[in-house]
């Protein structure tokens, strides 16, 4: 499974809440790819997402969250996904 | 005319108006949709503004020139007046824009093809309208003119 989160540089809640959200994906799944990309680098990537605002979050590929969700939240939705895959 | 209208740093309507190289009706207009304050009239009868009211209306005129609605342009001036304002702020209200820019230019490439496509599929003879490929086409299935 692969995690995108796009976001632009220099955000501060960011940088606060990244850690969480990255252990929290690892926990659940070690193998898990995390990606952390400034979206200035990929605005026509995070175009073809569909992201309108920083920062969002990909989860193969696919725009799952429009912001940073809550670690559990994040985690919910890894389970969702390995039951329903895309 | 009385002393205050003769003090060089105050500018009427006209003259902000001049050197922000803007309509004195473009400065009314954003006025009344609360970018710009409107300065009480002086015991003449002038409304009077100081030179901030220049920097304020190229500020309004360069954002519009970036794509910026009247609302977001408020918002921005919103940020560039609270002290507790950083540039990440801004620079993320900057991103957002360009984001939806690129969607809109995106969505308006994939018309271009569709009008494309309209555009080889007919012959442009003389046939009648009720033969019309385009026509026909706009009225087929969803998506048959964007194929």
């Amino acid at each position: 499974m692969k995690i995108e989160v796009l976001h632009a540089p220099g955000c501060v809640r960011c940088a606060r809440e990244l850690a969480g959200l990255r252990a929290a994906a690892l926990a659940l799944d070690p193998t898990v790819q995390w990606h952390e990309i400034n979206i200035v680098d990929a605005i026509d990537y995070a175009v073809a997402l569909g992201v309108l605002k920083t920062p969002a979050v990909a989860i193969d590929g696919e725009l799952v969250f429009a912001k940073l969700p809550l670690p559990d939240t994040l985690s919910a939705a890894m389970r969702e996904r390995r039951r329903t895959p895309a | 005319m009385d002393s205050s209208t003769s003090h060089p740093q105050w500018l009427t309507v006209g003259k902000i108006a001049e050197l922000a190289e803007v309509s004195a009706n473009a400065v009314r207009f954003y006025e009344r949709e609360g970018l710009m304050q409107v300065p009480p009239k002086t015991r003449s009868g002038y409304r009077l503004y100081g030179p901030e009211a220049v920097q304020r209306l190229r500020f309004i005129k360069q954002a519009q020139q970036c794509g910026f609605t009247l609302a977001e342009i408020q918002a921005l001036l919103q940020l560039r007046d609270q002290p507790s304002t950083c540039c990440n702020d801004v620079h993320a209200k900057v991103i957002e824009k360009k984001l939806a820019l690129e969607a809109r230019i995106r969505d308006m490439k994939t018309m271009s093809m569709a009008l494309d496509q309209l555009i080889a599929d007919c012959s442009n003879d003389g046939r009648p309208a009720e033969d019309c490929p385009i026509l026909g086409a706009l009225s087929g299935p969803a998506g048959g003119a964007a194929r």
